[in-house]
């Protein structure tokens, strides 16, 4: 992947700070997320990867610095870059298909029957369109919770740890169903995660993110061979980036 | 919460009932289904036994507490026998149950829907927004500790003898329990739903509609049921206001003239009817709540 020439960066954050009261959790952090790309931010447990997203989502503004997005400065959440977050948030008294109709029903879009459908499809819920979300399984929320925000189109997606509580099985077939959907829709991600086979698998680059307040102290283009899937986990390439990310992690 | 549940322990609800097997208390094991109904009907059924039984031996003097079937009889009287014609300055009890019964849930129903328009907007407005908690949360709390009776005196001076005042005291009896649970589960909507709800494009303008009111619903619901029951309990007190017609107005007119037959039947009439009104309000609200039940 890599920035393209012709478009600007879909996102771009530039010495964003943040502090809450007197603990400083973002020192300064500068990034981008060219169209199409999916970059990776690996960082420890408590480093600030949250609040970074949250930052990034327009949901807090940071003491410092700049957030932009498509050139344009960010002032508060949007469609076109929605986050989710670990344990997905359906709107619980919803059936499936109504919460996938919730964005473009609230953008006036006359087609939010069709698009739910689609992502029906895409997540492979259809079975499920009228159940309840606390009658579905996690790894089938944490899909709805993607297809949900993805109902809008937006250029731009934010992942804080998605599949964070799965276990290790659901988590390996959601993250190749992740793999398939973004591709397929070309949509720029930015993945917030402390799974470094994670950030892996799924990264176009990594950032590697320090110890709070954080900064970005490593920053890796990610050359496997693309379709990655379960087959990745075994590729050469793959299981040196690991280790040499893993002796960078451990040594920090 | 912890109003709440002081409130429930008022009014006799279920607090398993209420908040749910998600809520912290600990819960015993429950008997199956047809055991409970069985045992919840033989234990009344054993009581009355025993009641009639005393009040058959002569042990129970019919000063303290007349015969079930003496009790059962004015019932009927109170529901079925024809009535006589009104004597003016005298409480009807013959045939006079419709009369009555009219004129208590007539109060009580308009108490409580001026109490819904106005709990429910104040609740949501103490549940949203921190500047109008802050300025109104410490006097309505204040004036929730004003036990009910204590606005009786200031509800004659100001209403009269009347349908005014009872109106006015069922509506302080109910409002508060909206006002609380409204409130209190508006304010415990996750933030995650309303993040959501805005990355998703919905306007700030339609947060409270969409988001914090379904979210809060089923809380918001429990409210409504306190409020319903502690409603119909502030009936009586109402009643106390001049009435020549009520449940109530009966039972103080029966006192006088020592019918503790007809007493009995009024208490029996007050519990059917706050059952069987707690009853529809949970059937009417209970699809908005599904989502919420275990």
């Amino acid at each position: 992947m890599g920035g393209r020439l012709t478009a600007g960066p879909a996102l771009a954050a530039a010495g964003v700070a943040k502090s809450y009261g007197a603990l400083p959790v973002l020192a300064d952090i500068t990034l981008s997320v060219a169209p199409g790309e999916i970059v990776a931010v690996l960082g420890p447990s408590g480093c600030g990867k949250s609040t970074l997203l949250r930052v990034l989502a327009g949901l807090e503004r940071p003491d410092r610095g700049r957030v932009e997005e498509n050139g344009q400065p960010v002032r508060g959440p949007s469609p076109e870059r929605p986050m989710v977050v670990q344990g997905a948030t359906l709107f619980p008294w919803l059936s499936l298909r109504a919460n996938l109709e919730w964005g473009p029903r609230a953008l006036g879009d006359r087609d939010a029957r069709a698009i739910a459908d689609e992502l029906l499809d895409a997540t492979g819920l259809r079975g499920a369109a009228d159940q309840l979300p606390r009658q579905l399984s996690g790894g089938m929320r944490q899909r709805a919770a993607i297809a949900q925000v993805l109902a809008n189109s937006p250029p731009l997606l934010l992942l804080d740890e998605p599949f964070g509580a799965l276990d290790a099985q659901t988590r390996l077939r959601m993250q190749e169903w992740l793999i398939g959907l973004l591709a397929e829709r070309r949509t720029a991600t930015l993945l917030v995660t402390h799974d470094v086979e994670e950030a892996l698998l799924l990264g176009h680059r990594l950032l590697r993110l320090s110890h709070r307040p954080a900064t970005v102290v490593q920053e890796l283009a990610l050359d496997l061979p693309e379709p990655k899937g379960r087959a990745t986990l075994a590729d050469p390439r793959f299981v040196e980036l690991k280790a040499g990310v893993l002796a960078e992690v451990l040594d920090a | 919460m912890a109003a709440l549940r002081e409130a429930e322990g008022d009014a006799g609800l279920d607090l398993g009932d209420v908040l749910g097997p998600s809520s912290d208390i600990a819960t015993r094991r429950r008997l199956s289904g047809w055991r409970r109904v069985v045992v919840g009907l033989a234990f009344p059924a054993l009581l009355l036994a025993v009641w009639a039984a005393l009040s058959a031996t002569g042990a129970l003097s019919e000063r303290l507490l007349p015969a079930p079937a003496d009790v059962a009889k004015s019932g009927r009287d109170f529901v079925f026998a024809s009535k006589r014609s009104a004597v003016p300055g005298v409480v009807p009890f013959r045939g006079a149950a419709a009369e009555h019964i009219q004129a208590s849930v007539g109060r009580w129903a308009i108490g409580y829907a001026i109490a819904l328009g106005v709990g429910l907007p104040l609740g949501l407005a103490l549940g949203l927004s921190r500047w109008t908690s802050a300025a109104i949360d410490p006097l309505f709390q204040a004036l929730r500790s004003v036990p009910i009776t204590a606005w009786l005196p200031i509800s004659l001076v100001w209403f009269g003898l009347g349908n005014g005042a009872a109106r006015f005291l069922i509506f302080v009896g109910a409002v508060s329990p909206i006002v609380v649970a409204t409130a209190d589960s508006t304010a415990r909507v996750p933030r995650q739903l309303v993040d959501t709800a805005r990355m998703l494009g919905t306007r700030q303008r339609d947060l409270a509609r969409r988001v914090y009111v379904p979210a809060a619903l089923p809380g918001i619901v429990t409210g409504l049921r306190l409020g319903l029951t502690l409603g119909w309990t502030t009936v009586i007190v109402a009643e106390l206001t001049g009435s020549s017609r009520g449940l109530g107005a009966m039972m103080f007119s029966a006192r006088e003239v020592s019918r503790l037959d007809q007493i009995i039947v009024g208490m029996v009439a007050f519990a059917v009817i706050g059952l069987t009104g707690d009853l529809l309000l949970r059937a009417v609200t209970r699809r908005f709540t599904r989502w919420a039940d275990a």
